[in-house]
C-alpha cells in the first residue's frame, strides 16, 4: 500500500483521527506522517499519560522508534530494571521493581486490568495486616459520612476507633 | 525420563473424556504464577540463580511427600523431542520447552497436577481435569498452594497481590481455562458470536495450545484477561457466567444441524472417517480437522464404534513429539506424516 500524500513510499503509518464524532483514517508512510506532525514518537510524547500500555501491545516498528528515544529514570538497586526496559520488553526483572516503580505502575496497572488494588488471597503472615487495612478504609469512609450528617459524637467515637487500630501496627 | 515413559498408552487424566460436559469441554485448567522475594525473574536471572529456584522448589515438592508424589524432569537433560511430547501433553508450557538454562517440571502420575520451575515466572502450578471441573481443580490447587507457600513464602505485596514477571499476571496470578469442542459454532458461523461476547467481560478465547496460538480444529480455550482487582472466585465466576450459555448454543446448534441437515453432515463425518482410513501421508492440521468431526460423529451417535478417550487419543498421538517418541527419534515431517496417516488407519481398522 502507498502513502495517499506523495504516493511513493509504503505506508507505515495508519492514523485514526475522530473530529465531531467523524472517523477519517489516513494511511501515511514515514517521511510524510513525520512532517505532518504526525509521527509516533511525537504522538507518544504528546500523550504520554493515555499511552500507558506496555509495548509489546504495539508494533515493532514502534518499540524500534522509542528504543532510540533517552532512556532516563531510575534503575532497580537490585537487578538494575529501568521502567523504560520494562516498558520496552513488558517483563519485570525482580519482586523489588514493582517497589521502584510503584507510582507509574499504578496507572499501568488500572490500564490493564481496570484496578489496582489486589483483591485476593493474601499468604497467611499477611491475612491479619491486610484486615486491618481494609477496616480502616471502611472506618474512613464511615468517619466521612459520620461528618458530614453531623453526627459528632458517632465520628469521634469511629476516630477512637480508627486510632486505637493504629496504635496496634 | 526413560524413553518408555513416552512409548506407554497410559495418557492423563484430563484426556479420559470423562467429568461435566465432557462431550463439549476437553478440560478445565487452573495455573498460578508465583514467585521467590529474593532471585530475580527468568529474564534477567543468570543459570546459577536458576539452579537456586530449582533447588528451592525440590525442597518445597519434597516437603509435600507422602500426600503428593512428584516426579521431577529437568528439561536441560532431555532432548528436544521429550519436550515437545510434555509440551502436547500441557505438562509445560511452550515457552518452558524453549527456554534457556536449568528448568524443571514435577507432576504427578495422573498428570493433573504440574509444577513448572523457571519459566518467566519462578513457579508456575497447574492442575487440570478433564471435563468441566474448574472448581474441583480450584480447590485443589487452594491447598497445594498454602502448602507451598509455607515452605517458599512467595512475593507478595499489599497493593498489587502476588508478584510476577508479566504485568497481565499481577495479583492473584491466576489464570483459569476451559478448553472446549465447538465445531457446530465453527460449522454454522457463530464462533466469533461468541468470542466477542467474551471479549466483551475480560475473557480471553485462545487456541489448543494457550496463549499465542490459534484455535484449531474447532478446539478453543477461553480464560480470564484481569487478574487484578478480582478475587480467585470472582474470576472463577467470570468462566462459569457465560460457559454453560455457550455449551447450550452448541448443542442446540447440533440437534439443528441433525434435523435440518443429517444427511449432510452425516456425509461430512463419514468422509473424514474414511479419509483417517485409508489416508497414507496426512499433516497434522488436516488430521486434526478430520479428527474434530470424528469427534462431533462420536458425540452425536453418529460414530458408535468408538469412544471419547479413544478419540481423545488419536488427537494426543497423531502430534509431532508424540509420533517421533513412538518411533524413537527425529523424523522429517514427510515422514511423520507417513507416520501419522499408518497411526490412525490402524486405530480406526482395530475399532471397526
Amino acid at each position: 500500500m502507498l502513502c495517499e500524500k506523495c504516493q511513493k513510499n509504503e505506508v507505515a503509518v495508519h492514523l485514526t483521527d475522530i473530529v465531531n464524532q467523524t472517523k477519517k483514517q489516513y494511511h501515511l508512510c514515514k517521511e510524510c506522517a513525520g512532517f505532518h506532525g504526525v509521527s509516533i514518537q511525537a504522538q507518544m510524547k504528546k500523550h504520554k499519560e493515555q499511552f500507558t500500555l506496555p509495548e509489546f501491545y504495539s508494533s515493532p516498528e514502534t518499540i524500534m522508534e522509542l528504543s532510540d528515544g533517552e532512556d532516563g529514570g531510575t534503575n532497580c538497586p537490585d537487578c538494575g530494571m529501568t521502567y523504560s526496559r520494562f516498558r520496552k520488553e513488558g517483563k519485570f526483572g525482580c519482586s523489588h521493581d514493582y517497589d521502584v516503580f510503584r507510582t507509574d505502575l499504578d496507572e499501568l496497572l488500572k490500564k490493564i486490568h481496570d484496578s489496582n488494588q489486589h483483591r485476593g488471597r493474601a499468604p497467611g503472615r499477611f491475612r491479619k495486616q491486610i484486615s486491618r487495612k481494609v477496616q480502616l478504609t471502611q472506618l474512613r469512609e464511615e468517619l466521612t459520612q459520620a461528618v458530614s450528617d453531623e453526627q459528632f459524637e458517632k465520628a469521634a467515637a469511629i476516630r477512637d476507633q480508627m486510632r486505637l487500630l493504629e496504635s496496634h501496627r | 525420563m526413560s524413553n518408555s515413559s513416552f512409548n506407554n498408552l497410559f495418557v492423563g487424566e484430563w484426556l479420559s473424556g470423562e467429568g461435566l460436559d465432557s462431550d463439549l469441554v476437553i478440560s478445565s485448567r487452573v495455573r498460578l504464577a508465583r514467585n521467590l522475594p529474593d532471585i530475580p525473574y527468568g529474564n534477567v536471572a543468570d543459570d546459577r540463580q536458576k539452579a537456586q529456584v530449582a533447588d528451592r522448589l525440590q525442597d518445597a515438592i519434597d516437603s509435600l511427600r507422602p500426600g503428593l508424589n512428584l516426579d521431577t524432569v529437568h528439561l536441560e537433560e532431555i532432548d528436544q523431542i521429550q519436550r515437545q511430547v510434555l509440551v502436547e501433553r500441557h505438562l509445560i508450557s511452550r515457552e518452558l520447552a524453549l527456554g534457556s538454562g536449568p528448568r524443571v517440571v514435577s507432576y504427578d502420575e495422573h498428570e493433573a497436577i504440574s509444577l513448572m520451575g523457571n519459566e518467566e515466572d519462578h513457579l508456575r502450578i497447574q492442575v487440570v481435569k478433564s471435563g468441566y471441573r474448574l472448581e474441583e481443580a480450584w480447590s485443589e490447587m487452594d491447598q497445594l498452594e498454602k502448602a507451598l507457600d509455607g515452605e517458599l513464602q512467595f512475593a507478595f505485596d499489599q497493593q498489587y497481590g502476588y508478584l510476577t514477571a508479566c504485568p497481565t499476571n499481577t495479583g492473584t496470578g491466576l489464570r483459569a481455562s476451559v478448553m472446549m469442542h465447538l465445531p457446530a459454532l465453527v460449522i454454522t458461523g457463530q464462533i466469533e458470536e461468541v468470542t466477542r461476547a467474551a471479549t466483551k467481560i475480560h475473557l480471553a478465547v485462545r487456541g489448543l495450545f494457550g496463549e499465542g496460538t490459534e484455535a484449531q480444529g474447532d478446539f478453543f480455550q477461553i480464560s480470564n484477561q484481569r487478574t487484578l482487582g478480582l478475587s480467585e472466585e470472582e474470576i472463577l465466576a467470570g468462566i462459569a457466567s457465560v460457559l454453560p450459555n455457550i455449551l447450550t448454543y452448541e448443542r442446540k446448534l447440533r440437534v439443528e444441524l441433525l434435523d435440518r441437515k443429517r444427511e449432510w453432515l452425516e456425509d461430512k463425518i463419514g468422509r473424514a472417517y474414511g479419509i483417517l482410513s485409508h489416508a497414507r501421508v496426512i499433516t497434522s492440521q488436516e488430521a486434526l480437522e478430520h479428527l474434530s468431526l470424528i469427534r462431533l460423529g462420536v458425540c452425536i451417535g453418529v460414530l458408535e464404534q468408538l469412544d471419547l478417550e479413544q478419540v481423545n487419543r488419536m488427537f494426543l498421538f497423531s502430534q509431532p513429539g508424540h509420533l517421533q517418541a513412538q518411533g524413537g527419534h527425529e523424523l522429517p515431517s514427510d515422514e511423520r506424516d507417513t507416520r501419522r496417516a499408518a497411526e490412525l488407519s490402524k486405530i480406526l481398522r482395530e475399532v471397526r
